[in-house]
């Protein structure tokens, strides 16, 4: 079994700050989703992908529970995005376009809540949600990789269903609270 | 069966690893139970949402330019938060300040240390040659490749012969990309992505743009080269890859770096697809740089198994920044061009398709083309071809065996064995040579449309030892099919041409590399009368021909319909 996002968060602080890759490895799909919905652009979406991991990297010390880095990530991403609105926002100013700057539809909220939710998933459900859809795996290979059943990530697959079903009906499009924990 | 555990069964009923009676009994209790009819609707919605997540994000890879970045950011960063050298900052940076601290001496004693000497320089080879082609306009590049010229375009196959395949992709102003192979040709022209088919004359459309599409992402990946590049020193860092540098001089006496990649994929030795697709094959990748431009120039990839090496992809041009003509936009499409369905629709009665085995989908289908039900057969396939009609159409299921998988594909492998329905070809026959020797020039199909001539690429035959003149045209077509159902080369050579033979040995031999029972695939003809043809001055000899096929069907069902397809193996 891969170790857990505690016990690489764990060797980055213990002088082994290579291993911030597997965590890179592990998130950049799920972060670049969330973030392409956001920013509904691809080539920023990379690069704002690739900002929240720096700045995630170097807010390591900061980070109070590691074994919610996924959710961490995101609200380090969702602050990103907000720079670069302000940017994109402020070019249009500066170069007195007409064009409007985008406004967020509530289907485009939407879409980037359910990375959210993702996000807040238990582990062990979002670990098979990202071996499954993010990395391509069948249901099968997951249990090979995780060496469990396949009978339980069905069962996590189906837990984390229900969680995500919730949360996209209930929760309104907000900011991560662990955002906090960078400042 | 009850709401709750219905509920906790829909999943792996969706994702087909329900046992049989369960998902029937699952999907009884969802017919009578409309919260239940509810839950699966939503359940089916979101995992086409995080199919379409997991599809859109499948080419980002930023291990690399995060790493970088990180490097090269560390030392300022740490200055601002950490001017004493702090427990936790020391602590995070301790392994790289030893590897890449500011005291040259600790540099070069720790590279040395570290590495072998040719390694680190490798390494700086493919960073400067990942530099040099960070912000190109377009590139084009065209190799040949060891596969079948109408199968996937990531499919390898060594015993093949090489296909020219290539590559046009704009990135700037607007992405705009065509691949193209022997049977096949892909062009996104920045609206929508199309592919044709030429084997059938069919294609498929997604009907908006893509990065990459169609099982050519291995393809883009090497277009961009500067990301592939950096994953290579990533990939070669992280699994241990090994990796070489050596020097030479092109023919133009120009210094060339050559940097070589021993890489380990991680399917196992005995998985099915092992080795037949780019992304599952061990490899030994060679790339060469221009030692003053820094520019990658060619790539060989060698395909490296137990029983030696052998060469199965070479690129020998690739053009940076060059404009790309307006035409290669475009995709010409025949008039009668069949269109396949990119996903097959939710059916009034999915729900009978969806709660199938593979095995029990893989004998509908068949039993579907048995009785040239094709609307039935449409179900699991699609697009339905005149060329499948003709080639499927009666035919007679031996036996299936037991499913199996591959660690790798999303579906399931169904092993089957099938009697195809005898069909009629006509054999053409002449003895215009200087020997007087019957020989066969060509075969036709029912309708006499010329399927393989052979005529031009006969040599005179020889005069043989026992040069038999007397054997009737229908004679010599029954010693041909038997020299070639005996795998009897040199007989088989008496009657045809040399470059015929060649490509039948290849053929079995290639049938015998990929484990099919050959004494089974070959054809039993049945020869029938000869009649002369003024037209052509030669003989055509009516056979009817029967074949009996043993292969692994593909089957998969990670599409909207929650449905199997078959995506391979007839």
């Amino acid at each position: 079994m891969d170790p857990t996002d505690q016990e690489y968060v764990k060797q980055c602080r213990n002088g082994h700050p290579d291993d911030f890759r597997f965590l890179v490895q592990r998130y950049q799909r799920p972060l670049f989703a969330y973030l392409a919905h956001r920013l509904r652009d691809h080539s920023q979406a990379e690069e704002a992908a690739q900002e929240s991991f720096v700045r995630a990297f170097f807010a390591l010390a900061k980070l109070n529970k590691p074994e919610s880095f996924h959710s961490w990530l995101i609200g380090i991403a969702a602050r990103v995005v907000h720079e670069f609105q302000r940017t994109a926002k402020r070019r249009v100013e500066t170069s007195a376009s007409t064009e409007a700057v985008a406004v967020e539809s509530a289907g485009e909220r939407e879409e980037y809540v359910l990375d959210e939710a993702i996000a807040a998933l238990p582990e062990s459900q979002r670990e098979v949600i990202l071996l499954r859809y993010y990395e391509g795996l069948s249901c099968q290979q997951v249990a090979d990789r995780l060496r469990t059943p396949v009978g339980t990530v069905t069962k996590n697959l189906s837990r984390a269903y229900a969680g995500l079903r919730q949360s996209v009906q209930s929760q309104p499009p907000a900011e991560r609270s662990s955002e906090h924990e960078l400042r | 069966m009850n709401c709750d555990d219905c509920q906790e069964n829909l999943v792996a009923n969706l994702e087909g690893v329900l046992d049989p009676q369960t998902a029937a009994d699952c999907r009884q209790h969802v017919e009578e139970c409309p919260a239940c009819q509810s839950v699966e609707e939503a359940t089916f919605k979101l995992h086409q949402e995080l199919l379409g997540r997991g599809q859109a994000a499948s080419r980002v890879s930023l291990v690399g330019s995060v790493m970088g970045r990180i490097r090269d950011e560390r030392p300022k960063q740490a200055a601002e938060a950490n001017p004493d050298g702090g427990a936790i900052f020391g602590k995070i940076f301790a392994r790289w300040a030893l590897a890449l601290g500011t005291a040259a001496a600790a540099i070069v004693l720790t590279i040395l240390l570290a590495l072998p000497r040719t390694q680190a320089t490798a390494d700086e080879v493919l960073a400067k040659g990942a530099q040099a082609v960070a912000n190109l306009t377009s590139i084009h590049f065209r190799g040949q490749l060891r596969t079948a010229p109408a199968d996937n375009f990531s499919y390898i196959n060594p015993e093949a012969d090489f296909c020219t395949i290539e590559l046009w992709e704009q990135f700037k102003p607007e992405l705009k990309w065509r691949a193209e192979k022997p049977g096949r040709v892909l062009v996104m022209n920045g609206r929508s992505t199309v592919m044709l088919m030429k084997s059938n004359d069919s294609a498929v459309k997604i009907p908006q743009r893509t990065a990459s599409a169609f099982d050519t992402e291995w393809l883009h990946r090497i277009a961009n080269l500067s990301k592939t590049i950096n994953n290579e020193l990533n990939n070669a860092r992280a699994k241990g890859w090994k990796l070489d540098l050596a020097e030479g001089t092109g023919a133009d006496g120009t210094l060339k770096s050559i940097v070589t990649i021993m890489a380990k994929s991680d399917v196992p030795d005995n998985d099915y697809v092992k080795n037949s697709f780019f992304e599952n094959a061990d490899t030994r990748r060679v790339y060469t740089f221009d030692k003053q431009s820094e520019l990658l120039e060619t790539v060989q990839i060698y395909l490296t198994r137990p029983s030696g090496e052998v060469k199965i992809f070479d690129i020998d041009q690739i053009d940076y920044n060059q404009a790309i003509d307006a035409s290669i936009w475009n995709l010409e499409l025949p008039a009668d061009v069949t269109w396949a369905q990119l996903e097959p629709p939710k059916l009034p009665d999915n729900r009978k398709y969806a709660s199938m085995t593979a095995e029990q989908a893989a004998r509908a289908f068949l039993e579907a083309c048995a009785g040239e039900d094709w609307n039935e057969a449409g179900k699991f396939m699609s697009p339905i071809t005149p060329d499948v009609k003709q080639y499927l159409g009666g035919l007679k299921i031996v036996s299936l065996g037991k499913p199996f998988t591959s660690t790798v594909y999303p579906g399931v492998f169904v092993p089957y064995e099938i009697e195809l329905r005898p069909q009629e070809i006509n054999v053409r026959v002449s003895n215009a040579n200087a020997a007087k020797r019957c020989v066969v020039t060509g075969i036709y199909d029912s309708k006499l449309h010329l399927q393989q001539d052979l005529k031009g690429a006969t040599t005179e035959p020889e005069t043989l030892s026992d040069n038999d003149a007397r054997l009737s045209p229908a004679q010599t077509v029954q010693a041909y099919f038997d020299a070639q159902s005996k795998f009897d080369w040199v007989e088989m050579r008496k009657f045809t041409s040399e470059s015929d033979v060649a490509e039948t040995k290849s053929q079995i031999e290639m049938a015998k590399k990929l484990g099919m029972d050959v004494q089974k695939l070959m054809p039993v003809v049945e020869v029938g009368q000869a009649t002369w043809s003024a037209d052509q001055s030669a003989w055509f000899v009516k056979c009817s021909m029967s074949q009996t096929k043993k292969w692994n069907l593909a089957v998969r069902k990670d599409n909207p319909a929650g449905r199997w397809q078959v995506d391979g193996g007839i």
